[in-house]
């Protein structure tokens, strides 16, 4: 009852936070309002029972990119931002009813799938369940995600981390002083 | 029903606690000011100055909500709350005594990482939400110093981490004494499992976990935005940084946090590397006095005279070193803590590897 009463707390936060974080003119309370919505979806993964991905999301998106953003909005000249306004109206140049017709679209996907999942379960859940092979809310699920990380996925998980580097080094580079020649 | 009672009362008392610590801390701040400074300090209200904390928080509760008429309104009233709650929940999953914590949570460690990095969203806040130059100077200045500093903390308790293979705060602080699962070795050579006390503590069982400790601690003072390393507030420069605007009880709130963090990294500090609630007297012999001095009523009192021990030290240093220069603090940061914690991490691995295997 509390959690279910918890879950379309966060999840109406979310959507009408988003809702009024695009409709705002205000860039620094957008960008607070982004602060709501991240944690909003925070609190929303640990109802899947993903506590390490919502604290992740709130290290990363909130201590991390987020601040980053804001820092840069208070770094950045005030009438630049000003010229900005009129023609962020025009800046995904899409008319209205194509809009329309996407929104309605990507909106009866989603009821569909939630009705033809609700016909017939697909045949891994229930066998899942009756192996009892389930992640339950008292497991250490980052000891799980560690040892997947080493062994199964060591790959991705290695591709990733070269990536990360990449990205590393080219910011690395690029924020360098020029050297006089 | 009673469940949900407990997750009412918990809060409550903790934040009665963090209210009068507070009190009490300021007391005591201005008493170790005084005796570095060789001065009295508050000695007018009440016998030696007791009740000065108490007459400043009753004038500041009385105080009108004065509003820049230039602030951005919402940002202004909402920053303190934002700011006090990313500390406050913080304690939530901070053991206090064996089984004694609030949220016995398997990401403990890494949801207070995590929680504190909001702090930093809320003195943008105020910062921002002030419109005053100084207050905006004070919270860039404080993101620079708190985005920059997360790091070494965040590689410190990683390095311990590695050692306790464990984010739960309540069995890092079961590994560390008497009543420890696993076979402690005191720097990795002794085995004290029996003996617990100080030599059971992280920082004895590897020789390189003190450095860490160290690291720890100093960066902890910065991420607090204490002296040394108070540049976001400093008075000289800029008058008092990102709460220039503040007074009343959202100033109040400021504080409480100011303190409630203060409190926090000390506690997490002694959770993670000083044992916790495990008592420091060792077991000698027959002498069992490890034994005799853990408990429930014992585990509160040393993690408490632990935390305030700590909090003291920071109160010392405070008063008694010099402010850094920007350029000074994060030189410090950059090119000193983070490579040496870095070190310490890769010596973490190899000791994990080959000392405790």
């Amino acid at each position: 009852m509390i959690e279910s009463l918890l879950f379309y707390a966060f999840a109406g936060l979310a959507i009408l936070s988003a809702l009024l974080l695009v409709h705002i003119r205000n860039i620094a309370r957008a960008l607070f309002l982004l602060f709501i919505v991240l944690f909003a979806m925070a609190g929303l993964y640990l109802f899947a029972l993903a506590d390490f991905i919502a604290i992740t999301q709130i290290l990363v998106y909130v201590g991390g990119v987020l601040i980053l953003l804001i820092f840069a909005f208070m770094l950045s000249n005030k009438e630049l931002l000003d010229d900005l306004q009129p023609s962020s109206k025009r800046f995904i140049s899409l008319p209205n009813w194509q809009a329309i017709i996407l929104a309605l679209a990507f909106l009866s996907l989603m009821i569909y799938s939630y009705i033809s999942w609700a016909q017939h379960m697909p045949k891994w859940i229930s066998q899942a369940e009756a192996k009892g092979r389930m992640i339950l809310p008292t497991d250490n699920n980052i000891k799980t995600l560690g040892f997947k990380f080493m062994t199964q996925y060591v790959l991705p998980f290695e591709v990733i981390s070269v990536f990360l580097m990449m990205a590393l080094i080219g910011a690395a580079h690029l924020s360098r002083k020029e050297s006089n020649k | 029903m009673a469940d949900l009672v407990v997750h009412i009362i918990v809060p409550v008392v903790i934040f009665a606690f963090i209210a009068g610590f507070t009190l009490f801390a300021v007391y005591a701040e201005r008493k170790i000011a005084g005796f570095v400074q060789d001065r009295l300090g508050p000695m007018e209200t009440g016998k030696y100055g007791l009740i000065q904390t108490l007459a400043d928080i009753l004038k500041l509760l009385q105080k009108e909500f004065i509003t820049p008429s230039a602030a951005d309104k919402i940002l202004f009233a909402v920053a303190p709350i934002v700011i006090f709650v990313a500390v406050f929940i913080g304690f939530s999953v901070v053991p206090w005594a064996p089984d004694f914590i609030p949220a016995n949570t398997n990401t403990g460690l890494f949801f207070i990482m995590a929680v504190v990095s909001i702090d930093a969203i809320g003195i943008l806040m105020a910062g921002w939400g002030s419109n005053n130059k100084y207050s905006l100077l004070g919270s860039i200045r404080a993101i620079a110093q708190m985005v920059s500093y997360e790091l070494p903390v965040g590689l410190s308790l990683i390095a311990a981490v590695m050692i306790t293979q464990t984010l739960n705060l309540n069995d890092i602080a079961y590994l560390q004494g008497i009543s420890s699962p696993e076979q402690i070795y005191f720097m990795g050579v002794w085995d004290v499992s029996d003996i617990g006390g100080i030599l059971a503590w992280h920082i004895f069982q590897a020789p390189h976990l003190l450095v860490v400790y160290v690291i720890f601690f100093i960066s902890s003072l910065a991420e607090c935005n204490r002296a040394p390393f108070d540049i976001p507030e400093a008075e000289s420069e800029l008058i008092g940084g990102f709460h220039t605007e503040y007074g009343g009880i959202k100033f109040a709130f400021l504080f409480l946090a100011e303190y409630a963090m203060m409190f926090l990294v000390a506690i997490l500090g002694v959770v993670v590397f000083l044992g916790g609630w495990n008592s420091p007297l060792p077991n000698i012999g027959s002498l069992r006095l490890a034994d005799w001095t853990t408990g429930l009523g014992w585990g509160i009192m040393w993690t408490l005279l632990k935390s305030l021990a700590i909090v003291g030290v920071q109160m010392w240093i405070r008063w008694t070193l010099p402010r850094f220069r920007a350029d000074q603090l994060l030189t410090l940061c950059w090119k000193v803590l983070i490579p040496l914690a870095f070190v310490c991490l890769a010596i973490s691995g190899l000791w994990r590897i080959l000392v405790m295997l």
